[in-house]
């Protein structure tokens, strides 16, 4: 017998003789489901982060989105720093960003606008402030608040740091730091959220996305902050808890689910109207249908549909943080006028084919 | 198990799919285990690595080239986690020279080689004691049957390196096994 043989033979036998012990194969499944926990907080924390793109460039001027129609439909009235001292609103406002970053108290009120209702001009829906330091630092923040329930919507942090070394070159611990810093100060308790902190993939400038969640709860379910890193600024936003109902991905596209429906399908009146729970709405479009094409089979019209959609993405534009925004029901007809062809394409939309 | 089959379920585990998780595992456990083994001579060690061999799974997914056996890949993850933590533990072991010293006899010797005779015994100390360079070469030469192409492939070294620790390998236990007393040789060709 050849020594090779007599090798090949010996590994195989005593291969045979090699037991796995249970206890790797425990910690091994542990490893999976702790890779999966983190993978589901991702995904919401996308899903989320779509609906904050959305929210956001609606609701904020100074966002760097394309402009919807929306904001259109309500107009911005420029008002003196004047007037923002003398505004319920604006003095809240002003209050609590003292109270959380004092060396505010000497900066000058550059900016200062409404965003409200035009047929009424009582509903006040935000109040954008942008405050700047005296002399040339260039320290700036830049505050939305909710002009009825005075919370604070968004707020960035400009240049803070200095030029040479500005934010986004300090390590991932420090800007961690630095945000924590800020969260503390202006909502408190940051002892009872946990922080994921993620690059984005934007191949022009390195942003990172830090996305503040209760301990305990899964994705932003208890409510949270959300908080973009980019260039020299830092800008933060509350998030709302996140009802943990409807299914996630109703369409797939390339053999993966795909979430760009869902918020717009998860909505509690849609379900009541179809007479379908959210698992059954899925089902059903998985086997290639549309929403109008299942609706009809329910002699449910299309205009139905579109309005039930309409009104809940209407007024979630209108939401903030925690709280709701009111406006004339004139002024939401013509939001919902809007949104309606984005909604048609949605329930037009069939799994499977390309978004346009 | 086929190789599209395989990735499809290396897929569905990694968008979350436990059914997929657990069917691979079951899958390929053995012979990951068996191969750490054989690489890897610490209980503890065995344990971390293989951990860190399933947590590449569902990470470097993106980097499974589909146009070979997904065996191939496995045994790539298995080969580089070994090296990876051999580099760990060579630092371990500069500063626990020492301790290590008394206990690294011992654990040579776990409970499969006490139940294997003399002869059997010594094949195996035999190859835990080549190098882990010429071991890695002549465990999948000869456990795996990998060719010595394949094995420079898994292990990103020349062929002429491969070929050199194949030989080297070889030599070392032609010499150990080769001394064996006769009435112990006679007792191996039995089989």
């Amino acid at each position: 017998m050849t020594i090779e043989r007599k090798i090949r033979e010996h590994l195989h036998e005593e291969a045979q003789t090699m037991e796995c012990p249970p206890a790797i194969s425990k910690r091994i499944e542990q490893s999976y489901s702790h890779y999966l926990q983190r993978k589901r907080s991702e995904i919401t924390m996308k899903k989320r982060l779509i609906g904050g793109l959305v929210a956001a460039a609606i609701l904020i001027p100074t966002a760097a989105f394309a402009s919807p129609v929306v904001i259109d439909m309500l107009t911005r009235a420029p008002i003196t720093s004047e007037q923002v001292k003398l505004d319920e609103a604006g003095k809240a406002t002003l209050e609590k960003l003292y109270r959380a970053i004092p060396e505010t108290k000497s900066f000058e009120i550059i900016e200062a606008s409404y965003l409200g209702d035009p047929n009424d001009s009582t509903k006040k829906v935000q109040l954008s402030i942008v405050l700047q330091e005296k002399g040339g630092t260039g320290k700036k923040i830049t505050l939305h608040t909710n002009g009825i329930t005075d919370e604070i919507q968004d707020l960035t942090q400009e240049n803070w740091e200095p030029k040479e070394k500005a934010l986004i070159t300090l390590s991932d611990q420090e800007i961690k730091g630095k945000v924590d810093q800020l969260i503390d100060k202006l909502y408190g308790n940051i002892k009872d959220y946990e922080v994921a902190m993620e690059q984005m993939d934007n191949p022009n400038q390195k942003t990172f996305i830090l996305n503040y969640t209760k301990k305990g709860s899964e994705g932003f379910e208890g409510g949270g902050y959300q908080v973009f890193v980019q260039g020299n600024s830092i800008s933060l936003s509350p998030v709302a808890p996140e009802p943990n109902t409807g299914v996630e991905g109703y369409f797939s596209l390339n053999g993966k689910p795909d979430y760009t429906a869902d918020s717009f399908l998860n909505d509690e009146k849609l379900f009541a109207l179809l007479k379908m729970s959210p698992k059954e709405l899925k089902e059903e479009l998985a086997k290639g249908k549309t929403v109008v094409e299942i609706a009809a089979s329910k002699n449910i019209s299309k205009q139905q549909v579109i309005d039930v959609i309409a009104r809940t993405q209407a007024e979630g534009q209108l939401q903030d943080g925690k709280n709701k925004v009111t406006i004339s029901d004139e002024l939401l007809k013509q939001m919902m006028k809007e949104i309606e062809p984005k909604v048609v394409h949605v329930i037009e939309h069939k799994t499977e084919t390309e978004w346009k | 198990m086929q190789n599209e089959e395989m990735y499809q379920l290396l897929i569905k585990m990694k968008e979350g799919d436990q059914q997929a998780f657990h069917t691979m595992y079951d899958a390929t456990f053995q012979d990951v285990y068996r191969t750490v083994s054989f690489l890897v001579d610490h209980k503890q060690d065995r344990e971390d690595v293989m951990n860190e061999i399933y947590m590449q799974m569902w990470t470097s997914l993106a980097n499974y080239d589909t146009n070979r056996p997904f065996q191939f890949w496995l045994h790539g993850l298995v080969i580089r986690q070994v090296q990876r933590f051999r580099v760990k533990s060579w630092r371990r072991f500069r500063i626990f020279e020492r301790i290590r010293a008394f206990s690294h006899d011992e654990s040579y010797l776990d409970e499969h080689t006490a139940l294997m005779d003399g002869t059997n015994q010594m094949i195996s100390q035999s190859i835990r004691e080549l190098t882990d360079k010429q071991r890695t070469v002549i465990i999948f030469r000869f456990y795996h049957d990998y060719t010595l192409e394949e094995i420079a492939t898994l292990l990103d070294i020349p062929l002429g390196t491969v070929k050199s620790r194949y030989h080297a390998g070889l030599q070392a236990l032609r010499k150990n096994i080769g001394n064996l007393p006769v009435e112990r040789m006679e007792k191996i060709n039995d089989y």
